[in-house]
């Protein structure tokens, strides 16, 4: 595989409802994140900050060679970094003085990992922020939300649809901070299979639907220009919250490979069930 | 020994161009066309492997290889009498019946079972066969392996001589087709020769050649020569749909190359007892003893070195595990799992110890050590950071394969210590062919275990063979 050329581009906006933007994102090839904090003054700012400065650390160190076998575990070490920081500026504050303090942030992060001939995104997401794939005029969200609603669909007793209008929505079931807890999903994807990777505060998903983005991305060839829009478009729809989006693109891919047909796109969980 | 019991165990043999091989526990009757699996099946017969673990190997490559065989159970209890093909006849005198059986009755086969039969004949048609069988002359016979057109038992007495007179001499000398190609690089001497007589012996001249020659030849074949039959008959005959490409691509060396010629062999009745206790359990579970130390493959290469059997045309596979595993294993435990389980520390998987090792058909190489997902353009998804998978890409010009077609992992609870594979919701599907099982297609999700041996096809021309790590 010749070596391939990421583009991307990333914006954010406090939207038309927050005072402040808790959102933060890091776009440091090869490693792209972003985490929608929250906590009580500005305590959400804080916890996204570390996310973004921990894995701008990793970015300057990558994950090659070797280390590609145990890229997951690099990245659950650098989560538990932000975790610590979290934790102990949690302590700081509450030495201070501050009351019911409870620092926490999502993340979404996508490495470009790259081993022998092969390069491959690993993909990691704790909280509801999102990972979407773009490839063959094809949408599809990569990442399952860690959200009291996603439980609800997965057990079956809402729809998608009334997920998006649920009271619960943005209750979320894991996330980085002193008093959350939960381990990250990881993903592995071959690159072909993710041709434009979007990563997506809720401030995005939340505000326009699937389609919308869908269309934002075929429409939008510079994907700095792509994440301007989809930020634009929620902040139209509203901006109830920090709309923050990463567009990246694989650029040099060899299509010797060309992806899978319709039938193959069915994901996996839903053809078994359940993962195995 | 000859002596205790001639009549229950004693057969006698007709030429003809088959092949038969006795042994304590199974008789078994082969074409000649499958010559190249006669000398292993030998091993294993003189090994003590029982009837149903012939009746494995031999189904190993698919019954449509096997136009024609006959087995017959030796030892104690009833005797199994199992024929198949049309140029295979007995006649079984049974409680004062004569019952003919025809291999060919059955469709796949003729299976019967006699309490104590009084007397059995076997009758194997073939080219030259138009000259009756009775023109032949019986020779004795208690183990060994010779060319036969039929077989009795009790042995009739056409020749007089004893046991331990070897009748090899004659055979070869009045009938051509006895001693055929394989049985001349193997020494037609020894090997004709009855073993049981040759033990009686004083250990001295006359013994050591018997003891030191025929022994290593058989023995060491089965490795070479198991294989040689999966290649050659994957060359030679229209494959079937699951068939392993083996000539394909340079497949990768043998993992682990049969020591020199183990010196402590022993004396040729101790054969079988000395793998049982090593042989699966260690060799799955303990990476201290490597396969090589095990008795039977150690000799292989050897063999190879002086034997221009057609094994030496085709480059061997990899490995041929499956094919000696069941040599001198308990005969109840043929697929060696039992063993292997009961063997292993419940620590050994979950501190990372391969479970197997894959051999993809396009020359890759993966131990299985974590979950390992295989496919045209493998994804993983919603792991957890200690437990990130194995991402194996393959080749499918066909597009047969899908993206993420197999998923192989190393087993739990029941499946511990094996690797386990399940299918991944692939768009064409996945067969999978253990050894001694018939190919099996997978169903999407439902995880199996693996054997060593065992053969996965993705399709596309991409199997993957399963082997120790």
């Amino acid at each position: 595989m010749t070596r391939v050329e990421l583009h991307h581009g990333g914006a954010s906006d406090v939207g038309l409802v927050r005072e402040a933007n808790e959102d933060a994102y890091l776009a440091a090839p090869p490693v792209f994140v972003v985490a929608d904090g929250m906590g009580g003054h500005d305590a959400g700012d804080v916890a996204s900050r570390f996310v973004v400065e921990e894995f701008a650390a990793l970015a300057e160190s990558g994950i090659t060679g070797s280390d590609a076998d145990k890229a997951a575990e690099r990245v659950a070490a650098t989560f538990a970094r932000v975790q610590e920081r979290i934790a102990a500026y949690e302590a700081e504050q509450q030495d201070a003085g501050a009351v019911g303090f409870n620092a926490g942030t999502t993340a979404v992060v996508a490495v470009l990992v790259e081993q022998d001939d092969h390069a491959r995104w690993l993909l990691a997401n704790i909280g509801d922020s999102r990972i979407y794939r773009y490839t063959d005029t094809h949408l599809e969200q990569v990442s399952v939300d860690h959200s009291v609603v996603q439980e609800m669909i997965d057990a079956g007793s809402i729809t998608v649809a009334e997920a998006a209008t649920h009271p619960s929505r943005h209750v979320i079931t894991r996330a980085l901070g002193a008093a959350a807890s939960g381990e990250a999903d990881y993903f592995l994807l071959p690159l072909p299979a993710a041709e434009r990777l979007l990563l997506c505060s809720d401030g995005i998903s939340g505000m326009i639907d699937d389609q919308q983005i869908a269309d934002i991305l075929a429409d939008t060839e510079d994907p700095r220009d792509a994440a301007d829009r989809l930020v634009a478009a929620a902040v139209r729809a509203g901006g109830r919250d920090n709309a923050t989006a990463v567009v990246i693109d694989v650029v040099g891919l060899a299509h010797d490979m060309p992806y899978d047909s319709d039938a193959e796109r069915l994901s996996l969980e839903e053809k078994l069930g359940a993962l195995p | 020994m000859s002596l205790t019991s001639p009549t229950a165990h004693a057969w006698s043999y007709r030429g003809g161009d088959w092949y038969a091989v006795f042994g304590d526990n199974v008789s078994v009757l082969l074409p000649p066309v499958q010559k190249d699996t006669v000398v292993s099946i030998w091993a294993l017969v003189d090994g003590g492997a029982d009837f149903n673990e012939i009746l494995d190997v031999l189904l190993a490559s698919g019954l449509s290889r096997l136009p024609g065989f006959a087995l017959v159970s030796g030892g104690p209890g009833p005797t199994r009498l199992l024929l198949r093909g049309a140029e295979v006849t007995a006649t079984v005198v049974a409680d004062g019946e004569t019952v003919e059986l025809d291999g060919v009755a059955g469709g796949t086969w003729v299976e019967r079972s006699f309490a104590d039969p009084e007397a059995l004949s076997i009758r194997l048609s073939t080219a030259e066969a138009a000259d009756p069988p009775a023109s032949g002359e019986d020779y004795p016979i208690l183990t060994g392996l010779v060319r036969a057109g039929r077989i009795d038992r009790p042995a009739l007495s056409s020749v007089a001589a004893p046991l331990d007179e070897a009748p090899v001499v004659a055979a070869p000398v009045d009938e051509a087709p006895v001693v055929a190609a394989p049985v001349d690089e193997v020494d037609a001497g020894p090997v004709t020769e009855m073993m049981d007589a040759v033990e009686e012996q004083p250990v001295g001249a006359p013994a050591a050649d018997p003891l030191s020659d025929p022994l290593p030849d058989p023995l060491s074949d089965p490795l070479p020569d198991l294989d040689a039959e999966h290649s050659a008959a994957d060359d030679a005959e229209t494959p079937e749909d699951w068939v392993t490409p083996w000539g394909l691509p340079p497949g990768p060396p043998p993992p682990a190359p049969p020591s020199p010629p183990a010196p402590p062999m022993p004396a040729v009745p101790d054969i079988p007892s000395v793998p049982p206790a090593t042989d699966d359990g260690d060799a799955l579970g303990d990476d201290t003893q490597p396969p090589g130390e095990q008795p039977p493959p150690p000799l292989a290469d050897q063999a190879d070195a002086d034997e221009s059997s057609p094994a030496d045309d085709v480059p061997p596979p990899p490995l041929g595990i499956g094919a000696w595993e069941s040599i001198g294993e308990p005969a109840n435990d043929h697929d060696g799992q039992t063993n292997a389980e009961a063997a292993l520390t419940p620590d050994a998987a979950r501190s990372g110890q391969p479970v197997a090792k894959l051999l993809v058909s396009d020359g890759q190489n993966v131990l299985v050590d974590r979950v390992v997902l295989i496919g045209r353009a493998p994804e993983a998804r919603r792991f957890t950071s200690s437990e990130q998978p194995q991402l194996i890409t393959v080749p499918s010009r066909q597009h047969e394969i899908s993206s993420t077609h197999v998923e192989v992992r190393p087993g739990t609870g029941a499946d511990h210590g094996t690797a386990v594979v399940t299918d991944m919701g692939s768009t064409n599907g996945t067969v999978l062919v253990q050894p001694g099982l018939g190919p099996e297609d997978l169903k999407p999700g439902i995880a199996v275990q693996l054997i060593p041996g065992a053969i996965i096809d993705l399709g596309d021309g991409i199997t993957i063979q399963v082997s120790r790590p």
